[in-house]
């Protein structure tokens, strides 16, 4: 540690005036093969019963960090470690992680990925009985820590019988069974849906309330992790420590500079700095949808029109403005967002008829007598709970799944009765995880495998995969085995290998899950743009800011039926419509639906409305 | 039991019986001499006293249940007429005894000689079928890993190693789904046949095996974090003793097994 660094830790102890229970100075983690390390030189403090959000941009090496804090990397995880991280006084890295279990416990993203056992009591005693407990003791262990997450009742059952908020309420538990007095979380709601995120939420709101943990958090959904943070640390892109302080200094005083860094923030936050931007006095700057509420019923709207922008083509376009918000479109920083057929209405020919559809699987009715219809050019989301039967009408659409004949046509055929060859070249279809349709060994070859599969000469084929390589950045990685892209790169193959026979419209089975806000922007955006080129685009998330923000359609889904089909913000002014359907307004929406003194604020939906970046 | 529905951790069904009770290593120990000698075995008898001892020890012991019924009642009868008839239009009829004639087709015939070299072989199958049953009917994966860490010195960190491997089946069963599902709607490896079946689940293996070996380095890291292997034993929650009765089942199928093999004496040396 150099003085400097050891001088500014001292001093951050000393404020708390607590003795820090973790200690990280200037790590610096390189993984075996990689060129730069990452983090390159983090520094922070957590004092007993504290909650630190661990925020950074993409690849500023929170996850490695995080398995530093345990031990688990360099021990477990081979890689060079600079600087030190200590706990309770303890080297993390010479520390046996056994050791460490007991002062640090740790919860992952992929909750299916930390169960050994058969049932919740043997799976939270599991940790316990690993360090030689009595049986007395371990019992104990075990039932306040199911007690604490609500799964007690539970406890004689298989794991695998849990919802995945319930799974990761399961994996907390096995944490507090150790009896660290620091928590450790990775992006714990990632692969959650929205009902999950609360649930999880909810027992660590309990956690931190009683006070006796101290939470480390890395989370890119801010908008739940924010209320219960007490500290936040920010890593710059190199996994430099640039900022170190509770949540108003740093979250509220430095956002536009997080922002610019590329740190994501909650959404309430963004929308307040938009809103500065067109003028609003927004002090301090609220950081939840509850506190953006009231600040902007507490705030007069800009008097003279500010200068934000856009005679709001997007919000124009679904026939709203929202004026003293959103004019002047000078800097040109409107949205090139297309929402051309929105709501259904207008826009192209008919892509996708669907007729009275009943799709059953076993005795299970999983879609009952669905209609829909889809215009060339439209982006739609489908959304509905889990169950709700999302995924299986984007699969009947796309002929994934077999379906009656004579109920779907998709580019003017119908699936059940065209082989997948003449259908690649109608509609194309992404999988949730880009792996899974890879079958090729190099980049190229996968996207010449659907032009080799129309039968198109070779001359044809190479021309065209070398334009699909070019458009999706791919060009030099043209002869790599698909498997060894990067996450993002993997995605945008997926892509381009299933737009490449000449497909006009893209359908995508929860393409975001468990990726970063990072990832699942470079997509959306991604998206966007090819739906600006004319291509259909059919969505089916779980994340509801995210189809606000892209989907200018929406289709909900409820027990097999289609409850609701309309324009997104229409659906969305639909509180009733939401709750019924088992799933939860955007933040953005919550924040604003109930707004009373600016009417025109009430209506909006998405960021894009309230007019150009800060 | 599909792949789907198996959960190794479960406590085997609602039945009880009093093997439920014994130690897994003696429901595994006691048929054990009996099934490595019936692999050598050539008669009909002997596969059939054990078929008729291990019936009883499971009708008697496990406690009557729906699957049990099933199993025995359906799945080995049935198994041993599919393998038997199967067995007997397989083997080399110059070999075997042709002085009995049972069917005659053309110049085709079976002989009963035949049919007794299939059902020999199909009983001995059902036999030791049955026989491993008496443990794997009434007893749980964690039970065994259990008695085999308490009892057998199986050190316990393969034993739970092991356990949490069990977890991964249905995880690939429904992974390879979707993979079968996306490499069809690629339209990969289409075709009928042996060769296009070959060139197709080839195709399916890589992106398994990379699902496979990152789930596997996650559980191992979680498992880490929980001190897994800190010490050289672990606490023990469910003792699975040894106890006097299970000496006495292990004895007592000895004894009836060696008896079986007295009285029948299946090698023909005599």
């Amino acid at each position: 540690m150099t003085p400097a660094a050891a001088a500014a830790a001292d001093a951050s102890a000393a404020r708390l005036g607590r003795a820090p229970l973790l200690r990280v100075a200037e790590l610096g983690v390189t993984h075996e093969g990689a060129d730069a390390a990452a983090p390159a030189s983090a520094t922070f403090d957590v004092a007993p019963g504290e909650v630190v959000l661990l925020l950074g941009p993409s690849g500023c090496g929170k996850s490695s960090l995080a398995l530093t804090l345990n031990g688990l990397l360099p021990q477990s995880v081979p890689a060079t470690v600079t600087g030190s991280v200590a706990v309770n006084g303890l080297d993390t890295a010479t520390t046996p992680v056994a050791r460490l279990s007991t002062f640090v416990g740790m919860v992952f993203q992929d909750p299916d990925a930390q169960l050994v056992t058969g049932t919740l009591l043997d799976e939270v005693a599991f940790g316990p009985e690993n360090l030689r407990m009595p049986v007395d003791e371990v019992l104990a262990r075990a039932e306040s820590a199911l007690r604490r997450v609500g799964l007690w009742e539970r406890r004689g059952e298989n794991p695998d019988r849990l919802s995945g908020g319930g799974r990761q309420r399961l994996a907390i538990a096995c944490a507090l069974a150790m009896g660290s007095p620091l928590l450790v979380l990775d992006e714990p709601t990632a692969n959650l849906d929205p009902q999950g995120i609360e649930e999880v939420y909810a027992a660590l709101g309990e956690l931190v309330a009683a006070g006796d943990r101290a939470i480390v958090l890395i989370e890119h959904n801010l908008d739940a992790a924010v209320s219960i943070t007490d500290r936040v640390v920010v890593l710059d892109q190199h996994g430099r420590t640039v900022a170190d302080g509770d949540v108003d200094d740093v979250l509220r005083g430095r956002a536009a500079e997080l922002h610019e860094m590329g740190v994501w923030l909650p959404v309430s936050a963004l929308a307040a700095l938009k809103l500065r931007a067109a003028g609003w006095q927004l002090d301090p700057l609220p950081l939840t949808p509850d506190e953006l509420r009231a600040a902007v019923e507490d705030a007069a709207a800009p008097s003279a029109p500010a200068p934000a922008h856009a005679e709001g083509r997007s919000a124009h376009a679904e026939g709203r403005s929202v004026r003293g918000l959103t004019e002047d479109d000078s800097r040109g920083a409107a949205p090139s967002r297309s929402v051309r057929g929105a709501g259904g209405g207008g826009g192209g020919d008919t892509v996708i008829a669907v007729r009275d559809l009943t799709v059953t699987r076993g005795r299970t009715e999983i879609l009952r007598e669905v209609d829909l219809t889809v215009r060339a050019g439209e982006f739609v989301a489908i959304v509905g709970a889990n169950g709700a039967g999302k995924t299986t009408l984007l699969q009947a659409v796309a002929g994934v799944i077999p379906t009656p004949k004579g109920r779907i046509l998709t580019g003017g055929v119908d699936p059940a009765r065209t082989d997948l060859r003449a259908l690649s070249r109608r509609i194309g279809f992404v999988f949730q995880n880009p792996e899974h349709q890879f079958i090729a060994h190099t980049v190229f070859d996968e996207l010449a495998h659907g032009l080799r599969q129309q039968r198109l000469p070779e001359s044809e084929v190479r021309e065209r995969a070398t334009e699909m390589l070019r458009r999706f950045g791919l060009e030099s990685k043209a002869h790599v085995h698909p498997f060894l892209l990067s996450g993002g790169q993997k995605r945008r193959l997926s892509v381009g290998t299933a737009l490449v026979a000449g497909a006009p419209i893209l359908a995508l089975d929860e393409p975001t899950f468990g990726q970063d806000r990072a990832r699942a922007d470079e997509l959306l955006a991604l998206l966007q743009d090819l739906n600006a080129d004319g291509t259909t685009i059919l969505v089916v998330t779980h994340d509801m800011q995210l189809v606000t923000e892209y989907a200018s359609r929406t289709v909900v889904v409820s027990d097999g039926r289609i409850v609701a089909d309309a324009g997104t913000s229409a659906i969305f002014a639909d509180d009733h419509l939401i709750a019924r359907a088992g799933l939860r307004l955007p933040p953005l929406r919550r924040a604003l639906q109930g707004v009373q003194r600016h009417p025109a604020l009430a209506a909006v939906t998405r960021l894009a409305e309230l007019g150009a970046d800060a | 039991m599909s792949v789907a529905t198996f959960d190794p951790y479960a406590s085997t069904g609602a039945a009880r019986g009093p093997l439920h009770g014994l130690n897994p290593l003696a429901k595994l120990g006691a048929p054990l001499p009996a099934m490595l000698l019936l692999v050598v075995v050539r008669d009909l008898g002997t596969p059939l006293a054990f078929l008729v001892v291990a019936y009883a020890v499971l009708l008697l012991g496990a406690g009557l249940s729906r699957l049990l019924l099933l199993v025995l009642g359906v799945a080995v009868p049935a198994a041993v007429a599919v393998i038997g008839v199967g067995m007997s239009l397989w083997a080399d009829a110059a070999r075997v005894d042709r002085s009995v004639e049972v069917v005659s087709i053309g110049a085709w015939t079976l002989y009963g000689g035949a049919l007794e070299v299939g059902f020999a072989t199909a009983l001995r199958l059902a036999a030791i079928v049955s026989l491993a049953l008496v443990a794997g009917l009434t007893t749980s994966g964690p039970d065994l890993v259990r008695a085999s860490v308490q009892h057998l010195r199986v050190p316990y960190r393969i034993g739970y190693t092991a356990l949490a491997a069990f977890r991964f089946v249905p995880r690939f069963g429904h992974e390879l789904d979707v993979i079968r599902q996306a490499h069809r709607v690629r339209g990969a490896h289409g075709g009928r046949g042996p060769f296009a079946a070959v060139a197709r689940w080839w195709g399916y293996i890589v992106p398994l095996l990379a699902g496979a070996i990152r789930h596997a380095e996650r559980v191992a890291l979680a498992m880490d974090a929980r001190a897994f292997g800190a010490h050289p034993d672990r606490t023990e929650r469910h003792p699975v003793p040894f106890r006097r009765r299970d000496v006495a089942f292990v004895a007592l199928f000895w004894l009836l097994s060696a008896a079986v093999f007295w009285l029948l004496f299946p090698w023909g040396l005599g």
